[in-house]
C-alpha cells in the first residue's frame, strides 16, 4: 500500500474528472467523521450511497450491492477497518472484492503498521488531511491499475512500486498520462 | 512461496472518471471546502466535547482498569484529530497526535503517568482559547508537549 507521499502527481486545478454515478461507501463509527468525509466527497461530485457505522453493517450491504469506491476508518469497535479490508479481499464477492479501498486514520498504532500494509487496501491516508489530499488520492486509486496478488496471507494490489524507467516504447496509458502531465507542468513553469 | 496474480482489471471507477462531463479539480475543491465550512462550528463543538471528556478521565487504581482508561483517552484524542483535521487546526491535531503517540508507546506492564493525559487536556484547552494570532504561544505549547514525548517515549515516531 502506498503512503501519504507516494503519489508524485499533484492535481492541476483544470484537471477534469467525472465521478457521477460512482457507488460509494463510507464506513466510520464516528457519525461526525463520517459526515465530514461525505461532505468533502460530495464536493467532488460523489454522492455517498452507503453510510455505514460499522464493518458488520458494511458487510451486509456488500453482499448484495456492487460498490465502486470504499472509504473506511481504520480504528472501529468490533471489526476494525484492517480486518474489514482483509475480509473484503477474501470474500470472493464480484466485483466488490477488487473495489478500490482508501483507509483513513487519525493515528496508526505502532502495533497496527504491518496490519495497515498487509490488509490489502489501495491507500492509507493519515489525518489531518485536506480536501485536496483526499481528492488527489481518490483520483489516484481510480487510476490505480496494479494487478491483484495472492501471496501467502496477503490478497490485494501489488505492493511493489517499480520506479526503474522502462527502456522500450512506453505503452502504459497511466505512464503516458503522467509524462504528458509532467511535460505540461514543466512548460507552465518555463512560461 | 506461491504467488497468484489476478489479471489486471479496470475498476468501474477508472471508467467513470474519464467519462464526459464532471467537474474540474478547482471547482471540486471549492465545493468541498464550502460544504466543510458549514460544519466548522459543529467541529469546534465536537472538539470541545472530546477535550472535556479527556480532562474528566481520572487515573485508575489497577493496571487493567488503566488500560481501559488509556484506550478511552486514545479514542478522545483520535476524535479531536478527526474533527479538527479538515479545518487546518494543525496545532490541535499535533497536540492530540502527541498524546496518541505517548499512549501507544506506554508499556503495558507499568503504570502510566496520568499527568501526561492531564497536561495534554490542559494544552488542548489552551490551544482552543488562544487567539489565532498567538502563534508564538501555540508554538511553545506544542514544543512543551514534544518535550514530554521525547522524555517519556524516546525513539517514538515524533521524538526525533
Amino acid at each position: 500500500m502506498r503512503g501519504m507521499n507516494g503519489v508524485g502527481e499533484s492535481l492541476r486545478e483544470s484537471a477534469v474528472f467525472n465521478f457521477n454515478g460512482a457507488v460509494t461507501m463510507v464506513i466510520d463509527d464516528s457519525p461526525f467523521a463520517l459526515e465530514l468525509t461525505a461532505q468533502a466527497v460530495l464536493g467532488f461530485g460523489i454522492k455517498v450511497r452507503h453510510s455505514c457505522s460499522s464493518a458488520a453493517e458494511a458487510i451486509a450491504v456488500l453482499r448484495d450491492h456492487p460498490v465502486d469506491l470504499i472509504l473506511v476508518d481504520c480504528e472501529m469497535p468490533g471489526m476494525s477497518g484492517y480486518e474489514f479490508v482483509r475480509w473484503l479481499r477474501r470474500s470472493g464477492l464480484e466485483p466488490n472484492a477488487f473495489a478500490p479501498v482508501i483507509m483513513t486514520a487519525a493515528h496508526v498504532r505502532r502495533s497496527k503498521v504491518s496490519e495497515a500494509r498487509d490488509c490489502g487496501a489501495n491507500f492509507l491516508i493519515t489525518k489531518p488531511f485536506s480536501a485536496g489530499v483526499l481528492l488527489e488520492r481518490i483520483v489516484w486509486v481510480a487510476r490505480d491499475a496494479r494487478a491483484f496478488l495472492e501471496v501467502g496471507d496477503y490478497f490485494g494490489p501489488d505492493r511493489r512500486f517499480r520506479s526503474e524507467p522502462w527502456e522500450g516504447l512506453e505503452r502504459r496509458s497511466e505512464e503516458i498520462r503522467k509524462a504528458e502531465f509532467e511535460a505540461q507542468r514543466r512548460a507552465s513553469i518555463e512560461l | 512461496m506461491t504467488v497468484i496474480t489476478h489479471n489486471r482489471r479496470k475498476s468501474r471507477l477508472s471508467t467513470l472518471i474519464d467519462q464526459p462531463g464532471g467537474v474540474s479539480a478547482g471547482v471540486a475543491l471549492a465545493q468541498a471546502k464550502a460544504n466543510l465550512a458549514e460544519m466548522e462550528a459543529r467541529s469546534r463543538a465536537v472538539i470541545e466535547e472530546q477535550v472535556a471528556a479527556l480532562a474528566a478521565l481520572q487515573p485508575a487504581p489497577t493496571l487493567e482498569e488503566a488500560a481501559r482508561l488509556l484506550d478511552r483517552a486514545y479514542d478522545h484524542s483520535s476524535a479531536v484529530i478527526d474533527a479538527a483535521g479538515p479545518f487546518e487546526l494543525k496545532d490541535l491535531c499535533a497536540a492530540a497526535a502527541n498524546l496518541c503517540d505517548l499512549i501507544d508507546a506506554a508499556p503495558e506492564d507499568r503504570p502510566f503517568d496520568w499527568r501526561i493525559v492531564t497536561v495534554h487536556a490542559q494544552a488542548l484547552r489552551l490551544l482552543l482559547t488562544l487567539p489565532a494570532e498567538a502563534a508564538e504561544a501555540r508554538t511553545q505549547v506544542l514544543a512543551s508537549l514534544k518535550d514530554v514525548l521525547k522524555a517519556k517515549a524516546p525513539g517514538g515516531p515524533q521524538s526525533a
